[in-house]
């Protein structure tokens, strides 16, 4: 398995690690809804460096990227985030992606670690003839990601004042610590906060600074446990298990992430278009269980005794103490938010409501 | 903390010790810390009856489900009610009060054979 260059410290800590596509990461430190708790109320530290950082540079970088993703990244202006997907021919999801922009002709690509290797074959096998440089550096670069309410001050502690700090889905380059990082204002926690990418040698000093300048803002290192409890609270997808290659952003309600009015052809254009116009088969929605009972992955959902879906992530929501989930249905059931349906679980079925995509207030904008 | 002299663990991770002619059944503190938060507990009705090794509950923490065993074949005199509405205790007490079910059991002798004594247990998992 796979180690970052923060293993030492996680283990120091006393996490438990866990196998995470390939990588031996922090589950927990103390405890998952500690963990996720303090992130809501003060702010929390992540290891993220498993993450994959791809820079696309050359004269062609922009046309290229435009083939690749249904959102028009010639809007997108210097330094700022924009979150994509890449997408086949048949309209499905090869990865989620933030695309940044950090100057004409060079973009900084950020991409899940267990899709790494299959981004990075996606993006030689339609390179063609354009004139782009395609670089990995996933294996130089690592990532920590400082997310709550007390971010930003704890950042400007670590020696980035808030006048200097990335607006909301912006990126900067700038010195922390005495090192070349690169900080953007995004994350996976509904929170405000900050993605830091530091080159390896520089990651644990760079993390044990963070913590300790953070103490007076309460600051705690987050596994991976708290982080999938937090972004489904934020109803944020995960790849594997909401997105997939069967599945189209339009069916995972991202078609607010889509430019619809986008001239050039990328792949899958015409079915993502159909889906826009016509609908789709099936529909992500979130729930709240009503009865007591916990969804999981995989869990059939049902309707009068009809299956007509499945979870693909669930849990206890520790923010408001209730059961929710996210899963796929058929839309041609009509079913809207206030609607009741059944969950299978453990040969039983328990009913859950489909409510709006909103389970907690998020905090991640106009910052 | 002090663990039952009379307590038998079984390597699913449950544990089973007599008390005033029943016998107690719960989870290891191993097991618990595994978990971690403990978010959610399903236990059987009183009267079930098991034969060994049969699942007779779920204990859920925040990150899965997990199913658990009976150590022994018998039928369910008590469930411990306050663990329904505050499965966290299970993370809180000590572990060996936070029994799950009492059972009835006839088969305690047989069935009893292959489980091991706490500290032998803890050699094992550790």
């Amino acid at each position: 398995m796979a180690r970052t260059f923060l293993y030492n410290d996680h283990v120091r800590l006393g996490a438990k690690m866990v196998d995470f596509a390939g990588w031996e990461m922090p589950v927990q430190y103390t405890s998952i809804i500690e963990e996720h708790n303090n992130v809501r109320n003060n702010a929390g530290l992540f290891d993220v460096s498993h993450m994959g950082e791809i820079f696309v540079t050359g004269s062609d970088a922009l046309n290229f990227l435009q083939i690749l993703v249904p959102q028009d990244i010639s809007k997108v202006i210097d330094k700022k985030a924009k979150y994509c997907q890449f997408t086949t021919e048949k309209g499905g999801i090869v990865d989620d992606l933030f695309i940044y922009k950090l100057e004409d002709n060079n973009y900084l690509l950020i991409v899940n670690a267990s899709r790494l290797e299959d981004d990075y074959n996606w993006l030689i096998k339609n390179k063609n003839s354009f004139d782009v440089e395609i670089k990995n550096k996933s294996n130089e670069l690592s990532m920590v990601a400082l997310q709550g309410p007390k971010a930003s001050d704890i950042l400007e502690e670590v020696g980035l004042n808030k006048e200097h700090q990335p607006h909301t889905m912006f990126i900067t380059k700038t010195k922390l610590i005495g090192e070349d990082v690169y900080i953007s204002r995004t994350g996976y926690t509904g929170e405000d906060g900050f993605e830091i990418i530091i080159r390896n040698e520089k990651v644990s000093d760079l993390w044990n600074t963070i913590l300790e300048k953070g103490k007076k803002y309460n600051i705690l290192p987050i596994g991976l446990g708290a982080r999938d409890t937090l972004r489904l609270e934020a109803a944020m997808s995960l790849y594997g298990h909401e997105l997939d290659e069967n599945t189209s952003p339009v069916e995972a309600t991202l078609t607010w992430s889509i430019d619809k009015d986008k001239t050039e052809d990328y792949i899958g254009k015409d079915i993502i278009l159909n889906q826009i116009k016509n609908g789709a088969e099936k529909k992500l929605i979130a729930f709240k269980m009503t009865d007591r009972a916990i969804a999981r992955n995989g869990y059939k959902i049902y309707l009068n005794n009809e299956e007509i879906g499945y979870v693909t992530s669930g849990c206890v929501a520790p923010s408001i103490g209730q059961n929710i989930g996210l899963g796929y249905i058929k839309t041609n059931k009509n079913l809207k938010i206030n609607d009741t349906i059944q969950i299978m679980i453990r040969n039983k079925l328990y009913n859950a409501i489909i409510t709006s995509k909103n389970f907690i207030e998020k905090h991640n904008r106009g910052n | 903390m002090t663990v039952k002299d009379n307590m038998l663990c079984s390597k699913s991770h449950e544990y089973v010790y007599e008390e005033n002619g029943n016998y107690n059944i719960g989870l290891t503190d191993y097991a618990i810390e595994q978990l971690g938060d403990i978010v959610f507990v399903e236990l059987p009705e009183v009267g079930t009856k098991y034969t060994k090794g049969e699942i007779f509950g779920t204990i859920e923490s925040v990150k899965a489900a997990s199913e658990i065993y009976m150590p022994i074949g018998g039928t369910v005199v008590e469930i411990n009610e306050q663990l329904i509405e505050k499965p966290e205790l299970l993370n809180e007490e000590p572990f060996e009060d936070m029994w799950l079910i009492k059972v009835s059991s006839e088969a305690y002798l047989e069935d009893s054979k292959d489980l091991l004594d706490y500290t032998t247990y803890k050699e094992e998992v550790e």
